[in-house]
Formats: C-alpha cells, sequence, structure tokens
C-alpha cells in the first residue's frame, strides 16, 4: 500500500516538475539531468515564438471535451502533449504567456519543442512511477 | 533539429537503458538515425516538390 502512495507520488511530482519525481527516489543525477533537458527544451520552445495549447471549451463535460476532440482533433492532441509539462502549463494559464507568435518563422519549431518537452515528460514521470514501483532500477 | 534530437535521446536513452555503457550506445545510435533519417526524409520530400 505504501509503495502504491510513494508510486503515485513519484508520478505526480514528475508530471508536475520534470525529474523531481526521480529526485523524490532519491535518483539525483538522472531526475536532475531530465529537468535540464526538458526544461531547456521548454525555454528554446518560448523563446522561437512556440505556442502552449490549452483545451478551448468552457466546462469539463464529457459532451464537450468530445466535441473539442472531434472540431479541432489537432489543436487537441497539441493540448495533451503541452499538458505534459504539468507547472508550467499552468503557470502559462495564469500569466498567459507562451501564446506562440505567428509571425516568427521558427513558429513552427519552438511549438514543436514545446510538443515534445511536455511527450518526454510524460515518459519520464512514468518512468519514476515504475522504479518506485520497483519494475525499474 | 540537431538539438532537438540530441535532447530527445539523452532522455530516451537514461529511460530505456540501465547500463551507463548501453545509454551511451543507445543515445548515439538514436541521434545518428534521428539526424541522417531526417536529411534522407528532407531530399525525399524535394522529389515531390
Amino acid at each position: 500500500m505504501e509503495t502504491n502512495t510513494k508510486a503515485l507520488q513519484s508520478l505526480a511530482l514528475g508530471w508536475l516538475i520534470p525529474g523531481l519525481g526521480h529526485v523524490s527516489l532519491k535518483k539525483y543525477w538522472r531526475g536532475g539531468i531530465f529537468f535540464g533537458c526538458i526544461t531547456a527544451m521548454l525555454i528554446l520552445g518560448l523563446f522561437m515564438g512556440g505556442k502552449i495549447y490549452s483545451y478551448q471549451e468552457e466546462g469539463l463535460h464529457l459532451k464537450l471535451i468530445f466535441k473539442n476532440m472531434t472540431e479541432n482533433p489537432l489543436t487537441f492532441l497539441a493540448t495533451l502533449s503541452d499538458l505534459g509539462y504539468g507547472f508550467i502549463y499552468i503557470l502559462s494559464k495564469l500569466f498567459s504567456f507562451g501564446l506562440g507568435n505567428l509571425k516568427n518563422t521558427t513558429f513552427e519549431f519552438g511549438t514543436t519543442y514545446i510538443a515534445g518537452a511536455g511527450l518526454l515528460n510524460y515518459l519520464v514521470a512514468l518512468d519514476a512511477f515504475d522504479i518506485a514501483l520497483g519494475k525499474k532500477k | 533539429m540537431i538539438l532537438y534530437a540530441a535532447f530527445v535521446c539523452v532522455v530516451l536513452a537514461l529511460i530505456r537503458k540501465d547500463e551507463r555503457k548501453a545509454q551511451i550506445k543507445y543515445a548515439l545510435s538514436l541521434f545518428v538515425l534521428m539526424v541522417f533519417g531526417a536529411i534522407i526524409f528532407g531530399w525525399f520530400m524535394y522529389l515531390f516538390v
């Protein structure tokens, strides 16, 4: 029971900030490298004028989520990948940054960097979860 | 693109492999595959311009 709680805690911490789940499991080097790489990708993406996509409907009802998925499937997928970097996603909604600059020639590159950072962070958080469960070293 | 590939390779190597030597080998091979794969795919797309 305690192992499951620890695993869920490291998953949540890892989702919120890259590498924090590993640091909570005393894997300091690995956590540091994850944080450095993923955060660097996100910062580079933001400097390139990339966009952090957000959920566009008002409300989280199943009907609205389905509507968002079918009307804007690519935006919905981009939102899911950007959600991977939890803390920055929340901050970007609170302080309105990462709105994207379409005029920049690097807009697409930046958006890809941000989406890549989020997707990698999902894998990193799941890795921390597996380590906490004892499935991995 | 090269920088992006480098970051992705480092993270994936640390996730997929446990031993240091295997991590370096995996990261390097993935990096070469991503960079040269992108260049080859770029040339392939150029055929349809």
